[in-house]
């Protein structure tokens, strides 16, 4: 070995502890640096699982099938949920119908998205019904009751209870009675959503048995992929999407949001390796003399080099391991203390193990390179100049 | 046997625009366990003489011989390695590092050198020039004298070829400065150590072996 390791490792581990104000400073920088890095990217991480998680939950499927191209519903769906049923990744699925209606209470009324769906099956492929905040869920036989999103039901001064008119766009209309209410998160959603039995709706829009998307649960949502075609042979048909086709543009401001966090991050990480940079400097000119002497009883120039270039080692894995320390605690306090958010309710950050060690790596290798100037100009001193100055 | 040879040896700076020449072909030798004292004004060249032989600078021209090796054709690396194994330094200022105990100093040069038993060693060595009781103290808990002690026990470390001082009683009270030559005088006798010593006071020149006068760059024979 050219350098000897140990040696450079007992003088750095002495020299960084002997200023313990400077020695706290910088790991202090370094812990801030990496506790941030954690919990801002949590934070992003958890807000993007959240928003995806929640409109999967509530408004996609695993695999959604549409009706074919110029078609408005999916043809012969009695057959396509016997073959559904039949297969074995298949948990559930649920068939929904939409249609455009206006619901009145007294004098104020609103154009309404009508959401139809079969309860039950619902209930087994997402949940939506969960999301009830004041109410009951519908039943499959509630034939004269309705949910109204949150908005709609402030909009037109609806509660649990009340009597409001749909009016279908068949011209047709019916009183129901406002069974619950319902928030998912969804702005589009909660603004002006109507949920209804799906054997109620075809009867009074005068379908038969009609659907306009079929959501389906897989066993893992990860194998939508792989498992389209099968559904797409299986059933004949050809226009299916996967929960990312659905969610790609909450991906998109995803990876947007990521790049604002990252920014943030490498803030915190340039205010570290600058104060690392700056006092390894301050302490390579501070230290002239003893690098002069420890160059003239026989240290070479990359043994000083990593002399310093250890200190940046020793501040970073210390500042490092404590960092990850403050950031897992934040993060989990964070979880259990979320941020109230008025789309979904809260927002909070989630651990994971690659927090830690992305935060770990990104910050040790600033650390170090922000150590390698003032390590380098300490290896090139010369002796005569180090030790007196001429 | 000789220990030091130089021949012709040069040394100039150029601080500003106009050269100015420390060694101005010197001619000496310095013999295996010779007590040897360099004197003269400041600005003879004392302490150019001790840097170049003790390969911490490089002359401009001339020849150095340390042990029958020509040091001048030596490069960075190997001058660093031979500085460790073969010369020990004592320096006016003490020049101890500050976060490291008086046997952590003397144990630095061993560890640089990969030798083992190095603790050990360095209790003797500390032991040898009377500090025995002074092992874990910090520099700044230690008089001048017992500093140079300390760095006098470093400069053993490796045990050197010959130890080069450069007025290493130049900042000690009178007492302290006799009881440093002593101690020179008794590692020259009991051990054979070559030792060359720049100083400006002719008490303590008077205690070498052999002294050698240095004025305007050249050796001055009196």
């Amino acid at each position: 070995m050219p350098v000897d390791l140990r040696c450079a490792l007992f003088y750095s581990r002495k020299d960084i502890f002997k200023n313990k104000k400077i020695f706290a400073f910088i790991t202090l920088s370094i812990i801030f640096a990496t506790a941030n890095i954690i919990v801002i990217n949590g934070l992003t991480d958890g807000m993007i699982k959240d928003l995806v998680d929640n409109t999967i939950e509530s408004s996609s499927g695993h695999l959604n099938i549409y009706p074919a191209d110029n078609e408005r519903f999916i043809e012969g769906l009695g057959v396509k949920e016997q073959r559904l049923a039949a297969l074995e990744e298949v948990e559930a699925y649920s068939p929904r119908l939409s249609a455009s209606g206006v619901l009145s209470n007294k004098e104020l009324s609103a154009s309404v998205a009508i959401l139809a769906l079969d309860p039950d099956k619902e209930r087994r492929t997402t949940k939506l019904l969960d999301k009830i905040t004041k109410g009951m869920a519908l039943n499959s036989n509630d034939n004269n009751a309705i949910l109204v999103s949150y908005r709609l039901a402030e909009d037109l001064k609806l509660d649990v209870g009340d009597e409001a008119e749909l009016a279908f766009e068949n011209g047709k209309s019916k009183v129901y009675n406002v069974k619950g209410i319902i928030r998912t998160g969804a702005a589009d959603f909660d603004s002006s959503t109507v949920i209804m039995p799906l054997n109620e709706a075809n009867q009074q829009l005068a379908f038969d048995n009609s659907a306009s998307v079929i959501l389906i649960k897989l066993s893992d949502k990860e194998l939508a992929d792989a498992y389209m075609p099968v559904i797409m042979q299986v059933l004949g048909v050809s226009n299916v999407k996967t929960w990312k086709e659905e969610t790609e543009y909450l991906l998109s401001f995803a990876e947007a949001w990521q790049s604002f966090s990252s920014i943030i991050s490498a803030v915190g990480l340039v205010a570290a390796a600058i104060s690392v940079g700056i006092i390894i400097y301050i302490n390579v000119i501070h230290k002239t003399r003893q690098i002069g002497i420890m160059k003239a009883i026989g240290a070479k120039d990359d043994f000083i080099f990593t002399v310093f270039l250890m200190e940046a080692v020793l501040f970073g894995v210390i500042g490092v391991s404590i960092g990850d320390g403050v950031g897992y605690f934040a993060v989990k306090y964070l979880e259990a203390h979320p941020f109230p958010e008025p789309m979904l309710g809260s927002m909070a950050p989630r651990f994971y193990m690659y927090l830690l060690y992305d935060a770990s790596l990104v910050t040790m290798l600033t650390v170090i390179l922000a150590a390698v100037y003032p390590a380098f100009i300490a290896g090139r001193m010369n002796i005569i100049k180090a030790i007196w100055g001429d | 046997m000789e220990m030091i040879r130089t021949g012709n040896l040069k040394k100039s700076y150029m601080p500003g625009k106009v050269e100015v020449k420390a060694l101005n072909g010197v001619d000496t030798s310095i013999e295996h366990g010779e007590f040897v004292a360099i004197m003269g004004p400041s600005g003879g060249g004392k302490s150019t003489f001790l840097n170049l032989v003790g390969m911490l600078d490089t002359p401009t021209s001339g020849e150095i011989y340390i042990d029958g090796s020509d040091v001048t054709k030596m490069n960075s690396n190997t001058r660093a390695e031979y500085r460790l194994k073969h010369i020990g330094f004592v320096f006016q200022f003490f020049n101890l590092f500050n976060e490291l105990t008086a046997v952590e100093n003397v144990m630095f040069p061993m560890m640089l050198n990969k030798q083992s038993g190095y603790k050990y060693r360095a209790k003797e060595l500390l032991n040898l020039v009377g500090l025995g009781d002074r092992l874990h103290h910090l520099p700044s808990e230690l008089s001048g004298g017992q500093q140079q002690r300390v760095t006098i026990a470093r400069s053993l470390a490796n045990d050197p070829k010959m130890l080069l001082a450069d007025e290493p009683t130049g900042n000690l009270d009178t007492k302290s400065s006799i009881e440093i030559i002593e101690l020179f005088r008794k590692l020259n006798q009991e051990r054979g150590q070559t030792i060359v010593m720049v100083t400006h006071s002719p008490e303590i020149g008077g205690m070498a072996d052999r002294i050698i006068h240095f004025r305007d760059g050249i050796i001055e024979n009196l």
